[in-house]
């Protein structure tokens, strides 16, 4: 094991912080996987385009993570990414959803990313390199994601009476998924009490609250009080999960041994 | 996307109509955007395509995406197509000489600089950084 984790001396310390790096790793590489589904069916080629290329961004960012984890692991980055069992996977349910309508989609990406911007800027300035730099050079392409999640949100929701309904039918649906973001397990208060972590999942939800909270009513959207749906960050998934890992790890399972 | 429906002629014309006509607003539908781009900071900015947006914010955010994946980009221009005036097909006569005026062409000026070239860029040296 080298570089970020290398750098932590204490173990239990060492795989909290590599447990939290997989979770930014898995939650990234299922919904890129998610939003790939799109190309090609895209409402128009110029948001199918786009869509494809924050997939390929997202699968990017899964792809990074994975490296600074599986540093002189067995199988490395791709091990972690196709050779797990679905339950070993800790991507939020959120990531995981079928697509359904675009509204739903753009939904789920308003949602994810201020979320994967608050994560990625924390690990930006957690102090351990070199992934804090990597989180930093990240962070730049969310910005993006967000200006065209939050265009099309806005449009779909304020446009005709059938674009609001269906938008505020997906919040409603997505909306316990995505408090689910904010599973509390044991590696935050580990990370917490180390420094790490500079705030624990209930702080975090409330920063994250105050920016999407607004966003959504802008668009006229009542923002839903449901308890969260969790058990992602434990490994437990939805049947939704279990068809998308098949299709995700398909062509590794064919010829396990191939090098790419 | 694509450049196509930009010139198409609005209505059916008399040859002697459609002769004098030598300007007219762009025949595009109301939702293509003409996208500009810049490459690098000082170039002109280049007509690179088109998008279709509803309005100017989403033709700036799909224009990202579409054009500037593969390219240098540090600034974009969006244009409603239809507010674009052009000359027509039929004023291309204007842009002929009737005499010999290749001494105007760029090309012998570029000939010069070529000469005076490294003469001129160590004067514009500062400039040119």
């Amino acid at each position: 094991m080298g570089g970020t984790l290398a750098a932590i001396a204490d173990p239990a310390i060492r795989a909290a912080f590599r447990e939290s790096l997989l979770r930014a790793a898995d939650d990234e590489l299922v919904i890129g996987h998610r939003h790939s589904e799109w190309t090609g069916f895209g409402p128009d080629i110029e948001s199918d385009v786009a869509m494809s290329s924050i997939a390929q961004e997202e699968i990017g960012h899964a792809r990074a993570f994975y490296g600074q984890i599986s540093d002189g692991e067995e199988g490395g980055g791709d091990h972690l990414a196709f050779g797990r069992a679905p339950a070993q996977y800790l991507n939020a349910i959120l990531t995981e959803r079928e697509n359904g309508g675009w509204e739903s989609s753009i939904l789920r990406l308003v949602l994810y990313e201020r979320y994967e911007a608050a994560r990625l800027q924390w690990v930006s300035v957690s102090g351990q390199e070199p992934v804090a730099g990597l989180a930093k050079a990240l962070l730049r392409e969310e910005q993006y994601h967000a200006l065209f999640a939050d265009a099309w949100l806005t449009r779909m929701s304020r446009g005709s009476d059938e674009g609001h309904t269906r938008v505020q039918t997906a919040l409603e649906a997505l909306w316990p998924d995505a408090l689910g973001l904010f599973e509390a397990t044991e590696i935050d208060a580990q990370l917490l009490a180390t420094g790490i972590l500079k705030a624990g999942p209930d702080a975090q939800r409330q920063r994250w609250e105050a920016e999407v909270c607004p966003v959504i009513e802008a668009c006229g959207l009542i923002v839903p009080a449901s308890p969260p749906r969790t058990g992602g960050r434990q490994g437990r998934h939805t049947p939704d999960f279990d068809r998308l890992h098949a299709h995700l790890t398909e062509v590794r399972r064919s010829d396990p041994e191939a090098r790419w | 996307m694509g450049g196509r429906g930009m010139t198409t002629e609005r209505r059916a014309e008399t040859a002697a109509e459609r002769d004098a006509i030598w300007e007219r607003r762009l025949d595009a539908p109301h939702d293509v955007w003409a996208v500009f781009l810049q490459a690098r900071t000082r170039d002109p900015h280049v007509h690179v395509g088109d998008v279709h947006a509803p309005d100017a914010e989403m033709a700036l955010v799909v224009a990202k995406e579409n054009y500037t994946r593969r390219d240098p980009c540090v600034n974009l221009w969006v244009v409603r197509a239809d507010e674009i005036h052009a000359t027509t097909a039929s004023a291309v006569h204007m842009f002929d000489s009737a005499t010999d005026k290749s001494y105007r062409f760029g090309g012998s000026y570029r000939k010069q600089q070529q000469v005076y070239g490294s003469a001129w860029r160590l004067s514009h040296r500062d400039e040119d950084q």
